[in-house]
C-alpha cells in the first residue's frame, strides 16, 4: 500500500468525524510515513509499520468524545436555501420532537444503568447498617437480661455482615460491567454517526 | 499494568524525550524504543493531551521540502518530570517493602 492509498483509506473510514481532527491526524500519519522513508524504509514498509487502517480508525473514533461527533454530524454541510429554511421551520414540530425523544431515550438508558449501580450499592449499605445495628441491638438486649433474643439479633447481624462481604465483590463486578457497557454503547453510537456519513 | 498508571508513565516518558531539545514524532518513538514500545496512534493521543494541558507547545518547521511538527517542553512540563521523580522515590520504597520477603528467601 502506498502512502497516498493509506491516507485515502483512512480518510474514508473517518468520514463524519470533525474535519479539523481528521486533517490533524492525517497530517500526523503522513509526517510519520515520510520520516520513516527518510530513515531508510521503503514506502511500503513505512506504511506497514504504522499499522492497519481499520485498527487506527477504530482507535481514533474511540478517542474523540461522542458529543463532538454528534455535534459535527448535525452541523449543516452547506448553506440552506430559503425554501429549505421554511421547510425546516414548518417541519420543526415533527423533527424537533423526534430529536428530543431520541436524546431522551439515550439519557434514560444511562439513567437506568446508573440506577442499577446505585441500587446494588444501596443494598450493600443496608446490609452493612444491619450488621452494625444488629450487633449493637443484640448487645443491648443481652445486657438487659434477654440473652436468647440478644443472641438471635447478634446472629442476624453477623449473617448480614457475612452476606455484605460477598455482596461487596458482586457490587464491584456489577459496577465494572456496567461502566464497560456504557463505554460500548457510546462507541456503538459513535460508529452509527460515522457509518451514516460514509454511506 | 494498571491503565491509569501506564498512561501517567507514558506522559512523563514523552516529556523526557523532548526535555533536552525539541523533537518530532518519529524521533520520539525512536528514542523511546529501547525502553518502551509506543504506537503512532498512542503517541498522537499523548502529545495532544500534553499540548492541551500546557505541558508542551508545537511549532511547524520546514524540513526537506515538507512540513514537520516540533514539540517543545514548557515550564509546566519540566515541573511534571520533577513531580514524577519525587513521587517515584516513594514508589520505590513501597516496592522494596512489598518485595522484601522475596529478597530474604
Amino acid at each position: 500500500m502506498t502512502k497516498q492509498e493509506f491516507l485515502t483509506a483512512l480518510r474514508e473510514r473517518l468520514c463524519g468525524l470533525p474535519k479539523q481532527d481528521v486533517e490533524e491526524r492525517l497530517g500526523f500519519y503522513s509526517e510519520m510515513i515520510d520520516d520513516r522513508i527518510e530513515d531508510g524504509c521503503t514506502e511500503e514498509e513505512a506504511v506497514l509499520a504504522i499499522g492497519s487502517v481499520d485498527g487506527i480508525a477504530a482507535q481514533i473514533i474511540a478517542d474523540i468524545p461522542l458529543t463532538k461527533i454528534a455535534k459535527e454530524s448535525i452541523r449543516p454541510k452547506k448553506h440552506f436555501k430559503a425554501w429549505e429554511i421554511v421547510l425546516l421551520a414548518l417541519g420543526s414540530p415533527i423533527w424537533l420532537s423526534l430529536a428530543i425523544a431520541a436524546a431522551a431515550v439515550i439519557l434514560s438508558l444511562y439513567v437506568v444503568l446508573w440506577s442499577v449501580i446505585i441500587s446494588v450499592w444501596s443494598v450493600f449499605a443496608a446490609l452493612v447498617a444491619c450488621a452494625f445495628g444488629g450487633i449493637a441491638a443484640g448487645a443491648i438486649f443481652a445486657v438487659n437480661g434477654n440473652g436468647i433474643a440478644g443472641g438471635a439479633v447478634i446472629g442476624a447481624g453477623l449473617i448480614c455482615a457475612g452476606v455484605s462481604v460477598f455482596l461487596f465483590f458482586g457490587c464491584c463486578a456489577a459496577t465494572k460491567g456496567i461502566l464497560l457497557l456504557t463505554k460500548q454503547i457510546a462507541l456503538g453510537l459513535k460508529k452509527c454517526f460515522v457509518r451514516k456519513e460514509s454511506v | 499494568m494498571d491503565i491509569q498508571l501506564k498512561r501517567g508513565l507514558l506522559d512523563v516518558c514523552v516529556l523526557a524525550a523532548i526535555k533536552n531539545e525539541d523533537s518530532y514524532g518519529y524521533q520520539i518513538i525512536k528514542d523511546m524504543k529501547p525502553y518502551i514500545e509506543l504506537s503512532e496512534s498512542t503517541l498522537y493521543t499523548i502529545l495532544k493531551r500534553l499540548e492541551l494541558s500546557g505541558m508542551l507547545t508545537v511549532r511547524t518547521s520546514e524540513h526537506g521540502g515538507r512540513l514537520r511538527k516540533y514539540y517543545h517542553i514548557t515550564k509546566a512540563g519540566l515541573g511534571r518530570i520533577e513531580d514524577f521523580k519525587d513521587g517515584w522515590r516513594e514508589v520505590m520504597l513501597i516496592y522494596q517493602f512489598v518485595t522484601r520477603e522475596d529478597m530474604d528467601r
